[in-house]
């Protein structure tokens, strides 16, 4: 057996580096000219805002992403701040207000910074992010069905409540029973993510490809990754963080290092 | 990422000599020969035979120092190599600058006095020594280790591998903000290796005595980059392929 290749050194540790691609350069744009516009669309969907849900009712739906955004609740449909405002953003969604005014772009935005809605300006990069690549992405701990009456009392109830507790994180436990062990911590499950798929039902989704969690200020520890893999029950978590338009994903799956021979 | 073997045949041979076996003659020819390692800072310097000489570098303890002395070759080992084989194998006895051999406390003593993370570290080591795999520094990588399958001279490295500490806080302060991941992630990434966080838990138990040691448990984390638009692309490509 030739051993004396391999044998007469003890192994550098100088692997050559692969040069991978810069596949992630910068935008920059010098002339206003340079920045794309979308076009408004000739048949677009109307909604109007309603305040106390901090949801959008759809009135008149146009185009065929109905599939794979809005939740059903006594055959109507009510669309998220994040779904609203990618829609509007995108010329695909015209939002009335509770007096049929128009809800300008601006408005819309504010809703978001306001941070009442159950969704903060990253949580929406996120989600503009992988619905812009085809993700069928829905609120997490939101069915996408809801068929009586009473649970749409209940979900209007657990909609307040997220509203309240949002933006402060110091606030204790308020849940109901509709959203069972939602826990406000520094680390939160954003988003139910599926992959692209045109045979997507509202009324049967299955489980997501995995459910997003947002963390802001640092990234999870352990304890908190192994709390919400307690909480989503088997079903991969991703991490992402968001900076200046940069959406990152990180996952930290468990492993077991092979025994070798 | 698999293992990325180097050459054709590199697999074979790996799977024909396993790691294990080249371990254990090194243990018994170091053994026989009654092996002293001199300790000098963080280091232990052992001179040694051609037979030894060989079993060291198939094993990957070690490095070999470049000397004119023809009949003796000296081997620099880490301080983690050096305990492994005095505590875990048996088979290396080290002694300070007044000659006497140090006994495992007094080891464990000086090491932990010269590197506080030592027991974590240590305890990563053996851990990846334990089952076969061959742990080099991995300082020229920003990292604490990197993980090989075999030989180097054989296989690319899988595994940059960041030791962590549990319930005392981070001892080494690693990944603790997003920069350091998207840093560590990076550099990972350009050199085709995958980031293994270790996290090693001391169940309070402390670090005053070797026995220590096994009280703590170790959890492996993969952590991994995901890209959105390449997992719709690769999807997409294997929906094409099944229709």
């Amino acid at each position: 057996m030739v051993r004396e290749d391999w044998a007469s050194s003890s192994g550098g540790t100088s692997d050559s580096e692969v040069c991978v691609q810069d596949a992630d350069e910068e935008q920059h744009y010098f002339n206003s000219g340079d920045i794309p516009k979308l076009q408004f669309r000739n048949n677009i969907s109307v909604a109007c805002w309603d305040d106390k849900m901090g949801m959008a009712e759809v009135l008149e739906m146009e185009g065929g992403m109905w599939i794979t955004t809005g939740i059903v609740c006594d055959s109507k449909i009510y669309c998220s701040v994040e779904e609203t405002l990618f829609l509007a953003e995108r010329g695909e969604l015209h939002l009335l207000d509770a007096h049929d005014s128009s809800v300008m772009l601006k408005d819309i935005y504010r809703k978001v910074a306001q941070g009442k809605s159950g969704c903060c300006w990253e949580s929406f990069e996120a989600y503009k992010h992988l619905k812009s690549l085809g993700y069928i992405v829905g609120r997490h701990g939101i069915p996408w069905t809801m068929k009586s009456a009473k649970n749409k009392s209940a979900f209007l109830e657990g909609m307040a409540q997220i509203k309240e507790t949002d933006g402060n994180i110091e606030k204790p436990n308020q849940v109901t029973e509709l959203f069972g062990n939602m826990r406000i911590t520094h680390v939160k499950p954003i988003f139910d993510v599926y992959p692209p798929n045109s045979k997507f039902r509202k009324s049967s989704p299955g489980n997501p490809s995995f459910i997003l969690c947002l963390a802001r200020d640092h990234p999870p520890s352990k304890a908190e990754i192994e709390d919400l893999e307690r909480q989503c029950n088997g079903i991969p978590l991703k991490f992402c963080h968001v900076e200046h338009g940069r959406v990152s994903f990180v996952s930290f799956n468990r492993m077991e290092l092979p025994v070798l021979p | 990422m698999g293992p990325r073997w180097k050459g054709k045949g590199s697999e074979a041979r790996a799977l024909a000599d396993p790691m294990s076996k080249i371990v254990s003659e090194l243990k018994s020819s170091l053994i026989q020969s009654d092996s002293r390692g001199l300790l000098s800072g963080c280091y232990v310097l052992l001179g040694v035979e051609p037979e030894q000489t060989e079993l060291l570098n198939r094993a990957c303890f070690g490095r070999p120092i470049v000397t004119a002395q023809k009949d003796k070759q000296w081997f620099q080992l880490s301080i983690e190599e050096a305990f492994y084989l005095c505590y875990n194998l048996r088979c290396l006895k080290i002694v300070g600058e007044d000659e006497h051999v140090k006994n495992d406390e007094e080891l464990w003593k000086y090491m932990t006095s010269k590197k506080e993370t030592f027991p974590d570290l240590f305890k990563a080591y053996s851990y990846f020594r334990t089952q076969n795999w061959v742990v080099r520094s991995g300082s020229q990588y920003g990292v604490d280790f990197v993980a090989y399958r075999h030989h180097p001279a054989l296989v690319h490295s899988e595994y940059a591998v960041l030791v962590l500490s549990e319930g005392d806080g981070n001892v080494n302060g690693r990944l603790r903000v997003w920069s350091d991941f998207q840093c560590t992630l990076r550099l990972c990434g350009s050199v085709a290796k995958t980031l293994l966080a270790v996290y090693i838990n001391k169940h309070g138990v402390g670090a005053a005595s070797p026995s220590c040691l096994e009280s703590y448990s170790i959890e492996e984390r993969l952590i991994t980059r995901w890209s959105a638009e390449q997992s719709r692309d690769e999807r997409t490509v294997t929906e094409i392929g099944t229709n």
